[in-house]
């Protein structure tokens, strides 16, 4: 596809005899793009520090035990944030589990298998889902999800997985009672599960196409059969881009807010079971900020908004290098599969006017 | 380039942000204010309590027939919201069922407050149990066992024994507490802590404590909808949600050994042991009187004696005359109870007391 | 995209190989079923139960008094308008430009760097812009409103335009940006008038898809513009929003508020799908035109 190479700053070519008013026009027109588009690396350090200014106050009151303390107690005064980073691990980890096995098959189905007439209707299907605003899902979730999940489905895992040794404990319904009631971690994880298949299938899409035509073609011409193809000559390369993949689905798991909120429950509860009431990092800041009135207790807020954010940036960063490792493994250009997973991944999975065989500069 | 480039991101962000800024000194009052009796009013907004959402938001329908362009916005954010806003200056008036504690009153930015209450409510304990008639009778300690996680099924002895001839059925209880910070949640916790000394060490009373057990909802409408959607659960709220959403509630058991329902009497009753000054601990729990609600509680608005806004102030001491004088009457409807005559009177001599340009305001005509 | 031909196994395989490869392209389409479900699941359900809740109350009267039926959401719809509107306008201009610097300024090592931040600052969790707009103007302006409301989605939105808009305007062709310099138009000039109009499909695209996702943002919204019973049309007031009053009515035990929060998440639903809808196929014609 043709690119356009960006001219070095400042060229001229054939008409170089200018005036120099229109060289300034020229000149001034790049600084002036040039400090809007600085202006965001100012944002993202503007944002950091209002966080790490307004947070500095449970940040040196509770230093590290801040994050390993279980008390989340206004009439103390004692902000722990145990609770609220296990919920929201939790939710995130189930999240992963239940979404990345299902958006790797369905993203192999959509590249590697050829489904007819379904393909490009299933494909726009899955970017929709990640349209749906959040807190559709959580009202949806809410309303129908949960009463589901409580009569059939949480009684039904109890009573099956639940009596399996060891990972049964996460399945028992906590203090011995027959039902589930009300929102809980499971049923959260379950949501942030399917809000996260969209992006993780977008991203695996990418990282499966940009695998050279050859080693499928190798692997076919050694009768190796679709499974093999894909085993042999498709996932080994492209394992770092799904790791990848996996990341941005995590990264945004763990900052869903509003869908959380709804359905996690909001209990304070530590314990094995997921069928418990819990809380994320996200659900905590929405219930609690607009009336934290004294200022320890905004400012532990904010350093939980603090942690959340540095987390979920540190994810889309490895997320970002890891799928570039694939792209390089492979010998394309590392910048065009970066970016052709980012756009994709992140514009909500459709491609603005970006293919994956895009060539880079 | 290097050194253009930092310079060139403050004046981006800045950019971004410019209307924001520029928009500080603006003026916030949409209407202007015009001669008394033909007044229109202006827009005000208000945060706080869920407990006396029902009622503020009644009262304001109401009060555009006095006053078409009072639009007066109530947020129910929540009490401690409420006073954090206030404190903010971010609302015309905050709203909490606990009146001001002496660390929210260094958190003031405006100067002075005023401090009044505007009704009487009762905090109702509901339930949703299938198989159960409504008032299910409790006393303090059964609830704040319940509310520990040491009562963990409605046929459980404790409940059973002070309700003989009724069958509970085995259903485990799910508690269902406020997530957000809140006066209901203050008013609550006190009166466990009362009734239970188990509460009080362990737990304590605040807008928002550590809750041992349960899930948390946000606002009272948040409470009584969790409760709604699941069979056997307990929360607590003002009666009115009880009653708009069809939920059953407790009859508790004063201090004169009566087990006693949220009736408007019931906590008409409690109200007479509420006077002025206001302090950082009045409250109308346990009343001696054995016809009263135990948990009744009133709730507080709270403003700046100096308004900075001429027609905003003007539109805030007509609602609140208009609310503590006609506005009382529509109260039983929404099943909170009028503040006794005098102590209706010390909230309007409270009123008085705010002033713009150094001027006391005064009511317009037909408030 | 890739065609793959269906992969003719020889005579010679095994059974078990055989059965392998079925059983995989089973898991693989029951995994595109599972994927499904809950899109189906979700449109299905608040078609059904939002259709229910829309009469022409619902979108030309504000809130009654908790508790009486009837009433609508004409606020919401109003505030989301005037909040989103505004966040266009911070976003589209600061977006575009970005993009600009990044495609036609953009092989220096700045400009690999503003490139990573917008890419990381699209995985910002919409509530932490939320509070960082509370900390920065709700605060300093001492009140909630519309306008805290446009910024904060300002911040999520500026970096997807600048990273889409980017994209697009790469694919405008070299050929057709040397000829306009070797006529002598001014760089700035050919940037504005011949590269930005070319893509201008795909800007309109990033921007659509920006839209789409500011709309449906309810925690930011919550933290800075905080809600309105009445229309409220000044920008530095408190505004509605109709995620936010969805968000409200859902946690509420009143069966016409639920029925509120499901007509206005119908609403919702239908105006971000069709944006989405919109800007893919807007943007499929774009690729096969400019391929």
């Amino acid at each position: 596809m043709a690119q356009a190479a960006p001219l070095p700053p400042g060229a001229t070519t054939v008409g170089s005899r200018r005036r120099s008013s229109s060289r300034a026009a020229d000149s001034s027109f790049r600084w002036g793009t040039l400090v809007i588009a600085f202006g965001l690396i100012a944002l993202l350090g503007l944002l950091l520090w209002v966080l790490l200014a307004g947070g500095w106050e449970s940040i040196t009151k509770f230093g590290f035990s801040f994050v390993t303390g279980r008390d989340w107690n206004p009439v103390t005064q004692a902000f722990g944030a145990l609770p609220f980073i296990f919920g929201t691990i939790v939710t995130s980890v189930i999240a992963i589990v239940l979404a990345v096995p299902v958006s790797v098959g369905l993203a192999l189905l959509l590249n590697e298998v050829e489904s007819g007439w379904l393909r490009n209707p299933m494909a726009v299907f899955v970017d929709l889902l990640a349209a749906i605003p959040s807190v559709i899902y959580g009202l949806w979730a809410l309303f129908i999800l949960v009463p589901i999940f409580d009569k059939y489905v949480e009684p039904f895992l109890a009573h099956t997985i639940g009596h399996v040794p060891v990972i049964g404990a996460l399945f028992q319904i906590p203090g011995g009672g027959k039902v589930v009631t009300g929102g809980n971690l499971f049923v959260a994880g379950v949501v942030l599960a399917i809000m996260v298949i969209p992006i993780v299938t977008a991203v695996t899409r990418e990282v499966i196409a940009i695998v050279p035509h050859d080693l499928r073609e190798a692997a076919k011409g050694l009768g190796a059969t679709r499974y093999e193809t894909i085993r042999m000559a498709v996932l080994p390369y492209a394992r770092s881009g799904i790791v990848g993949a996996t990341m941005l689905g995590l990264g945004r798991a763990l900052g869903e807010t509003i869908a959380v909120a709804l359905v996690v429950g909001n209990g304070l509860g530590i314990g094995a079971s997921l069928f418990r009431a819990g809380y994320t990092i996200p659900a905590v800041i929405a219930n609690e900020f607009r009336e934290a009135t004294l200022g320890v207790h905004r400012a532990a807020l904010l350093e939980l908004a603090l942690i959340l954010v540095v987390i979920s940036l540190i994810m889309a960063a490895l997320s970002r290098l890891l799928v570039g490792r694939t792209a390089a493994l492979v010998g394309s250009g590392p910048a065009s599969a970066i970016e052709a997973g980012e756009a994709a991944g992140i514009v909500y999975g459709a491609n603005v006017g970006l293919g994956p065989e895009e060539d880079s500069p | 380039m290097k050194r253009s480039g930092r310079f060139g991101a403050a004046i981006a962000v800045s950019a971004a942000l410019t209307l924001a800024a520029a928009a500080c000194s603006n003026d916030n009052g949409s209407s202007s204010g015009g001669s008394s009796g033909s007044f229109k009013g202006a827009a005000l907004t208000g945060a706080g309590s869920t407990f006396a959402q029902p009622f503020y938001a009644a009262w304001a329908q109401e009060f555009l027939k006095v006053e078409p362009d009072a639009k007066v916005n109530y947020q129910p954010i929540g009490s401690g919201g409420g006073v954090q806003a206030i404190a903010n200056k971010t609302v015309n008036f905050g709203a909490t069922d606990v009146p001001l504690q002496p660390a929210d009153m260094s958190t003031m930015t405006g100067g002075d407050t005023v401090e009044f209450p505007t009704a009487l409510g009762g905090v109702a304990v509901l339930y949703n149990l299938s198989g159960a008639p409504n008032g299910v009778k409790l006393d303090g300690a059964t609830v704040a066992d319940i509310f520990l996680g040491k009562v963990k099924t409605w046929n459980d002895p404790e409940i059973a024994s002070q309700n003989q001839g009724t069958s509970l059925p085995s259903t485990a209880i799910t508690v269902v507490h406020r997530a957000d910070e809140s006066g209901t949640t203050a008013v609550f916790t006190q009166w466990m802590s009362d009734a239970s000394p188990e509460w009080k060490s362990s737990v304590g009373s605040d807008k928002a404590v550590q809750w041992p057990v349960g899930q948390g909802a946000n606002g009272s409408s948040g409470v009584a909808a969790a409760v709604k959607q699941t069979d056997g659960a307990i929360g607590y709220a003002s009666q009115d949600y009880a009653v708009t959403s069809g939920l059953s509630s407790a009859a508790i058991k004063n201090p004169g050994g009566q087990y006693v329902s949220p009736t408007i009497q019931a906590i008409s009753a409690a109200g007479a042991g509420l006077q002025f000054p206001i302090s950082a601990d009045t409250n109308i729990l346990n009343s001696s009187n054995p016809a009263a609600y135990p948990i009744a509680s009133t709730t507080y608005v709270v403003a700046y004696v100096t308004q900075t806004n001429q027609s905003q102030g003007q539109t805030l001491v007509d609602f609140w005359h208009w609310g503590l004088t006609k506005g009382q009457a529509e109260l039983n409807a929404l099943n909170y109870a009028p503040l006794p005559t005098a102590v209706a009177q010390g909230s309007l001599s409270e009123i008085a007391k705010i002033t713009f340009n150094g001027q006391a305001i005064t009511p317009t005509s037909g408030t | 995209m890739i065609a793959v031909e269906r992969s003719v196994p020889p005579r010679t395989l095994s059974t078990r190989r055989r059965v392998k490869d079925r059983a995989f392209t089973v898991g693989l389409w029951v995994a595109g079923v599972l994927a499904l479900i809950p899109l189906f699941a979700i449109v299905g359900y608040t078609l059904v139960r939002g259709l229910s809740a829309l009469n022409v109350a619902f979108f030309t009267q504000t809130p009654t008094v908790p508790g009486l039926p009837g009433g609508g959401i004409k606020q919401s719809f109003i505030g989301t308008a005037i909040i989103v509107g505004m966040a266009i306008l911070f976003a589209v201009p600061l977006g575009i430009l970005t993009a600009i610097y990044l495609s036609e300024y953009g092989n220096t090592r700045l400009a690999g760097a503003v490139r990573f931040v917008a890419e990381i600052l699209l995985s910002t969790p919409s509530i932490v812009a939320g509070a960082f707009i509370w900390a920065l103007v709700v605060v300093r302006m001492g009140s909630f409103s519309a306008v805290a409301g446009a910024i904060a989605l300002t911040v999520l939105m500026w970096p997807i335009i600048a990273r889409a808009t980017e994209e697009v305007l790469r694919l405008v062709s070299t050929e057709l940006r040397e000829g306009a310099l070797a006529l002598g138009v001014p760089r700035w000039k050919m940037i504005l008038r011949i590269v930005v109009p070319t893509a201008g499909a795909g800007i309109f695209t990033a921007v659509m898809l920006a839209v789409a996702r500011g709309l449906g943002e309810t925690a930011p919204i919550l933290l800075t513009a905080l809600g309105n019973d009445f229309v409220n049309t000044n920008p530095l007031q408190p505004t509605d929003a109709v995620p936010l009053r969805i968000y409200n009515y859902a946690q509420s035990a009143i069966i016409s508020l639920n029925s509120l929060a499901w007509g206005g998440a119908l609403i919702l639903l239908l105006v971000v799908l069709s944006l989405s809808i919109t800007a893919r196929v807007l943007s499929d014609r774009q690729q096969r035109r400019t391929r």
